[in-house]
């Protein structure tokens, strides 16, 4: 069985760098003229918050796309952050080289799992145009270094084809990517809401975005709290497959198998070696490059036979309820939000993962049907339910329809919720978190149904849910008292007087019996 | 003839004091901290019952509540309130309003207009549920005029006295306001009332208000309130009885027995409305056989109906059931101006003395 790094490693090899990327242009998220422009901005965005994470600077992002010419259909794309800066030498390798630094296999709950990255951008750049892209970066020495990048696809290496340098106190990364083929609409596949979810997954990042027409936005920082890198963790036993297990052993430093399963894979003992080689008879003592297809498929089913403990959940990096709240609120003002953070489960018998969800009420919650004429984001009118997918904080925009959180959020009668989705202002937020996450196909936009997420994701969504209608009912509960005071105080006094009026008498004082019915459920209630 | 006197101001003070207590146990309520309640009588088909002591409908012993603690009554009950102050305002100061009226007053009251006279309408049947009063006691009248009096009778009516015999050929007519006009004098000795304003022409015609004694009512069909209150209280006040005359059919019938009975409508104030001992003296369906009278042919409703008519409580007596049977085997009806056909004088000089002879035995002598 092949993975799909087995694909584009061979593809990789057999072809050059762009018919590679034209052939791949779908799963590299480069299809149809919205989506290419999302996958610019993203890309972009994401290298740059990622790189002011690492260096622990809480990362402040300005996009502008700007029309260029008048065409309709040709856009510079810039991404500015206030990150660490790139040294001069590594330019070409960030924004060149395809597949460089591969993240496969690194087991990591990261943002871009593909290794295609940034460069991927400035590729697509390359292929519209012909231009080359513009970096700017210093990392604050007081040299700002401005160069213009192309990929050498036969060679598959980045080159700086134009470099000048100045002198200024500045630090961070500036890019312009000179985009074609692309369209600007401030649709929910847009780079506008692309921006507004990233904003609420991840609120201690500043973002600023101008729109072609000028309009700017200004996504605030809702917490000043840096998430924490994730960490690598080792595979868990019930979660590898064989093909992970060959990979692994031709980069692993042991010198035999047995060693190998206990410094590669998580919940290995010694005490568990023999075990795997008296269920597997494969011999523990050879080395792990002689290791072969069967023996690791044997090995694997062994591992499907015996019990372990399960995996280490350390490794994953929840956004966390208190922050997703902060997201939401700074974003989308609500009358009413509820999150909840789950604890970490398993799927695939091995793989972590963690739910996050959310729902917001009222304020700027719910599917925007218009905006207001100056883009302010609370002022956005919306009708209906909103649903926001994240995995590992990445905001999921494209391919909706099959995906499982999509599945999962849409199995749930709302009714009993007290909510109608169909006019409900209301957003639904919900966040895979896992060093894997299983998607349904390369593009990576939708949530492959694996029966542990989906149930997992239901039950998260319901717990917000529930939240919800409790607070639905006391606000019903609330209004109802208000009318109802409102009737009271009304027909009480007139009551009173005329009465007295029959009686010959002054009017009696209303106030008690006001305070009376106001205490009483209603006699018909 | 203390009996004679007007009972106007009497109703007015028994009205204002109803009203009085009404106001005063409200407003206890309220000094108690209690919510106020109405029990207000249902006026539901379920609760009408045939009361076989009194021979009327009356209501029966279910009601509904309308109370200041109920958000969704709350309302209607300063509505209700409302109205009954205007009535109170009404009998005080001896005017009258008709329901119209006060359905437009009702634009300026703190709680707002009704959405229509059918609303306001329901409020003033609950007052008079409640009080057991009429609307003509609480100030409120209705728009039509009752029917004409001829006879020897002199009513006063605020400073006018009228003499019945001398109102012109149309007699007397009975306004809505009927419980305000005071019996000053009455020589006649009994009620005829005539179901079509014809035969009653040619009662007065005929003077067989003075041949009988009789105060001679022309109903002009079913009965109006006003003309019902009159002829309870000449019943009850003067002790004069009261005889009916009608179309042989069930409708003229009908006329009938709401005069001695009572509506299931108005079920809630028919002891201020029906006289239980009014008699029906035709025209029967016996008159038809025994007098041999030009007839039409019943038509299917007339059937259906007097076969409704077979079933309701009111006409549980051996005289009508007799008589039912006897119309509907007999297939036909006859119109009271059927006599004419012996001469127009035939029903003052033969027929009427006959049938008053038969329901009051030797104390009618025929003049």
């Amino acid at each position: 069985m092949r993975t799909l790094a087995d694909e584009l490693f061979r593809e990789f090899r057999e072809h050059s760098v762009s018919e590679f990327f034209r052939k791949n242009a779908a799963m590299l998220g480069y299809t149809g003229k919205i989506r290419s422009l999302t996958t610019v901005v993203h890309e972009g965005v994401t290298n740059s918050i990622d790189a002011c994470e690492e260096a622990g600077i809480l990362p402040e992002v300005k996009v502008w796309i700007k029309r260029v010419n008048e065409e309709p259909d040709h856009f510079h794309v810039i991404i500015e952050d206030n990150g660490p800066g790139i040294p001069e030498e590594f330019i070409p390798d960030v924004f060149g080289k395809m597949l460089a630094g591969t993240k496969l296999h690194r087991n990591q709950q990261q943002r871009g799992q593909q290794g295609i990255g940034v460069s991927g951008a400035t590729m697509f750049a390359q292929m519209t145009t012909g231009k080359p892209t513009e970096v700017i970066t210093s990392t604050g020495n007081g040299e700002i270094v401005r160069a213009e990048v192309m990929i050498d696809v036969n060679k598959n290496v980045g080159q700086v084809i134009r470099k000048t340098k100045m002198r200024g106190k500045w630090r961070g990364t500036k890019v312009r990517f000179d985009v074609k083929d692309v369209s600007y609409i401030r649709s929910r596949y847009g780079p506008f809401n692309y921006l507004r979810l990233t904003a609420i997954a991840n609120p201690h990042v500043r973002i600023i975005f101008e729109e072609p027409d000028g309009t700017l936005t200004v996504f605030e920082r809702g917490s000043e709290e840096i998430p924490d890198r994730p960490k690598p963790m080792p595979l868990h036993p019930a979660g590898v497959m064989a093909d992970d297990l060959l990979v692994l052993a031709k980069l692993t430093k042991s010198k035999t198998v047995g060693n190998f399963l206990v410094s590669e894979l998580s919940r290995m003992t010694k005490e568990r070696v023999s075990e795997v080689e008296r269920i597997s008879g494969v011999n523990m003592r050879k080395k792990p490059s002689e290791l072969t297809w069967e023996d690791a498929e044997k090995v694997v089913r062994a591992f499907r036979k015996m019990k372990f403990m399960a995996p280490s959940t350390s490794g994953l990096r929840p956004i966390g309820k208190e922050n997703i709240e902060k997201g939401i609120h700074q974003i989308l003002s609500p009358e009413f939000v509820a999150v909840v953070s789950r604890p970490p489960k398993v799927y695939r018998g091995g793989i972590p993962f963690a739910v996050e969800s959310a729902i917001a009420y009222g304020g700027g919650a719910g599917r925007a049907v218009g905006r207001s004429e100056e883009g302010e984001i609370g002022e956005v009118e919306t009708e209906g339910m909103e649903l926001m997918r994240f995995a590992n904080r990445v905001p999921l925009v494209f391919d909706q329809g099959g995906c499982a959180i999509t599945a999962a959020v849409k199995s749930i009668d709302w009714r009993r919720y007290g909510v109608d989705v169909t006019t409900a202002p209301m957003t639904v937020m919900v966040n895979i978190v896992s060093s894997y996450v299983p998607y349904t196909s390369a593009g990576k936009q939708s949530v492959a149904a694996e029966p542990e997420i989906y149930e997992e994701v239901r039950n998260a969504v319901m717990d917000v849910a529930r939240e919800l209608r409790y607070h639905l009912h006391r606000k019903q509960r609330q209004k109802e008292r208000e009318e109802r005071a409102g009737i009271f105080e009304k027909y009480l006094p007139i009551i009173a007087t005329k009465a007295a009026g029959l009686a010959g008498v002054d009017p009696p004082s209303f106030e008690r019996v006001l305070m009376k019915v106001m205490g009483m459920e209603d006699v018909e209630a | 003839m203390s009996k004679l006197k007007g009972l106007g101001g009497e109703r007015k003070k028994k009205v204002l004091a109803k009203l009085g207590e009404f106001g005063k146990a409200i407003v206890q309520d309220f000094e108690r901290g209690i919510p106020p309640r109405l029990k207000i009588p249902s006026r539901g088909t379920s609760n009408i019952v045939y009361d076989e002591r009194h021979r009327y409908y009356v209501l029966g012993p279910a009601y509904g509540i309308r109370s200041a603690a109920s958000m969704t009554q709350v309302k209607k009950l300063a509505q209700t309130l409302c109205v009954a102050d205007f009535c109170r305002q009404l009998v005080n100061s001896g005017k009258f309003a008709t329901l119209r009226e006060m359905y437009y007053t009702a634009e300026g009251w703190e709680t707002g207009p009704f959405y229509d006279q059918e609303e306001s309408n329901i409020l003033v049947e609950d007052l008079e549920a409640i009080f057991g009063l009429k609307r003509e006691d609480l100030g409120l009248m209705p728009e039509e005029d009752g029917a004409a009096v001829f006879g020897e009778i002199v009513l006063k009516e605020d400073n006018s006295v009228i003499d019945a015999t001398k109102a012109g050929r149309g007699g007397y007519t009975i306004p809505p306001t009927i419980d305000e006009v005071e019996f000053v004098k009455c020589k006649a000795k009994r009620v005829i009332a005539i179901e079509t304003m014809g035969m009653y022409h040619r009662f007065v015609q005929e003077r067989a208000w003075k041949r009988f004694n009789a105060l001679i009512v022309g109903l002009k069909g079913q009965a109006a309130r006003a003309t019902r209150r009159f002829i309870k209280r000449v019943n009850e006040e003067l002790g004069l009885p009261v005889y009916l005359f009608t179309d042989g059919d069930p409708f003229g019938f009908h006329i009938a027995m709401v005069i001695i009975s009572g509506s299931a409508k108005l079920a809630y104030i028919n002891h201020e409305l029906a006289v239980p001992d009014a008699k029906y003296i035709g025209v029967t369906a016996s008159d038809i056989t025994n007098y041999k009278l030009p007839t039409d042919k019943l038509r299917e409703l007339d059937v259906a109906r007097l076969k409704q008519l077979q079933k309701d409580p009111r006409y549980n007596t051996e005289f009508w059931q007799r008589e039912i049977k006897k119309m509907i085997e007999l297939g036909k009806k006859a119109e009271q101006q059927a006599f004419a056909k012996y001469g127009l004088e035939y029903v003052v000089k033969e027929y009427l003395p006959a049938k008053l002879r038969e329901v009051e035995g030797e104390k009618f002598i025929n003049p």
